[in-house]
């Protein structure tokens, strides 16, 4: 647990489908940097250490963009580790802070690939993709997890309206989340009758591709402006090819260290106020509650039905990717520490959780030939 | 197109890999033998209705075929073969494809 680092600011950039003229990646950036520190009320010049993730900012690095951010820094870090960069980010900068090595740290995260270029990165995304997978049109991750899908149906008995609740669900809390691209109200009737993507996937269980940004301050709890509870993290693990993709991908790496990750946070799963959990695809997302230890007999049928069906639990208040939308998935991952961080400051306005003091996030991602590879979660408490 | 799927076969320990690997996951072995894999039993299907970018796709089947004695690969299939059934193996350049196995 980190006692003299926590994140004490959120910001981010507008997200939208399609970037206009003169909107790039480090656009987008730029704007979810300026809105961060604003929020944390700290001068870009006081900022000594940055993290950074995306998928397209190439041929520019980390310090590339430090330099366009000019940002003099003595600490830097650049992930590649997709859905999880933003967890294992944030873990870097709060040991970072803890050690002495910078404060504040900026952790950022930001894509406008455009949707030609997303499907370019999706084709090439590792070399057993484009050599193996690629050349059958499986067309990128939506042909993996379609697969995946199959089995955790198969295995749990799920039927195709029990991920419905979910993006239902998910929907309802995006229309009170000005920053999402869908808002509107979503039915099972339309889930259901939504165009076939990559069976048994349809439009509605496929995150959207955006362009935007996030960005995260770490500090110390005490430059926390004032009259705002800073948020600490009690617990961070990761885990990075935990079966060789030798498995059925139905459980994620989060299943290598749950049991350490609730032990060392002191905290049960029933202690969780909000949960944000990377959700690239519905499936996932059951799956990384379960590995946590948070569905109840395993019975993920009964938990989509009831506990998500019926709003029992709040789960990516924001909307998640699958109504806000996936600024590539770095800055989807970073959205739902963002998101936990406000609920947990109680700033998340129409969206807020009654008296949120521990939420839970995950990151999940890379996929390398039959499912992701990476994983992470921590537990964050509001710090009184 | 050429027959069966090339795998690698660690050859310490003798397990089977699809994709090539470096180092084997189980012993750790560097030395591994080339070797082909002719079937596999189709376990899961999908099709791929849509791409990004993509105007005019064709639908395209694509399956998780669990072989004998191998890995489990994903491949694309080129009929209608579902669930439970068993397909032959066969390459076109590294891709790996699978059709019903023919009547002897």
């Amino acid at each position: 647990m980190s006692m003299n680092a926590a994140i004490i600011g959120v910001g981010q950039s507008a997200y939208v489908r399609r970037p206009q003229s003169g909107q790039s990646t480090h656009t987008f950036i730029r704007d979810a940097v300026v809105a961060a520190l604003q929020d944390a009320e700290i001068d870009g010049s006081e900022i000594q250490g940055m993290a950074v993730t995306s998928f397209s900012l190439a041929p520019d690095s980390a310090v590339d963009l430090a330099w366009r951010l000019g940002l003099s820094l003595r600490w830097l870090l650049q992930d590649t580790n997709g859905g999880s960069s933003a967890m294992n980010m944030l873990g870097h900068a709060l040991r970072g802070v803890e050690t002495g090595a910078a404060s504040p740290i900026l952790v950022v995260a930001g894509d406008a690939t455009g949707l030609g270029g997303y499907a370019k990165i999706a084709a090439n995304y590792n070399i057993a993709t484009r050599e193996h997978l690629a050349p059958l049109g499986h067309g990128g991750p939506n042909g993996v997890y379609s697969l995946v899908t199959t089995r955790q149906m198969n295995k749990y008995g799920l039927t195709k309206s029990d991920y419905g609740h979910m993006a239902i669900a998910q929907r309802a809390w995006a229309a009170k989340n000005p920053f999402a691209v869908y808002r509107e109200p979503l039915t099972m009737e339309e889930y259901l009758a939504a165009p076939m993507v990559a069976d048994p996937l349809t439009r509605y269980d496929c995150v959207p591709v955006v362009a935007g940004a996030q960005a995260i301050i770490i500090a110390h709890p005490d430059r926390c402006p004032r009259g705002r509870a800073p948020v600490q993290v009690r617990a961070i693990r990761n885990s990075f090819n935990y079966d060789n993709q030798e498995g059925d991908g139905l459980q994620t790496g989060i299943s290598t260290f749950a049991d350490e990750l609730w032990q060392s946070a002191g905290a049960r799963p029933a202690d969780i106020d909000v949960a944000s959990i990377y959700d690239d695809y519905p499936a996932m997302v059951l799956a990384q509650l379960n590995d946590l230890g948070m569905i109840p007999d395993h019975d993920l049928a009964a938990f989509a039905r009831r506990e998500i069906g019926e709003r029992r639990v709040p789960i990516n208040t924001w909307g998640g990717m699958m109504s806000a939308g996936q600024p590539g998935g770095p800055a989807g991952g970073l959205n739902g520490i963002s998101e936990a961080v406000l609920q947990l400051q109680h700033r998340a306005g129409e969206r807020q959780v009654k008296g949120a003091r521990r939420a839970v996030t995950t990151g999940y991602g890379m996929t390398m030939y039959r499912y992701g590879g990476t994983a992470a979660a921590a537990i964050l408490e509001r710090m009184e | 197109m050429s027959a069966g799927v090339g795998i690698w076969r660690c050859r310490k320990c003798g397990i089977g890999y699809f994709p090539e690997r470096l180092l084997c996951s189980r012993c750790h072995g560097h030395d591994f033998i080339p070797d082909r894999v002719d079937e596999g039993v189709v376990e899961e299907i999908t099709v791929i209705r849509h791409v990004l970018g993509q105007t005019d796709w064709q639908p395209r089947r694509l399956a998780n075929v669990r072989t004998v004695n191998g890995p489990r690969i994903t491949v694309g299939l080129r009929d209608e073969s579902g669930p439970g059934a068993v397909v032959e193996l066969f390459e076109e350049g590294n891709a790996p494809f699978g059709a019903a196995k023919s009547a002897p």
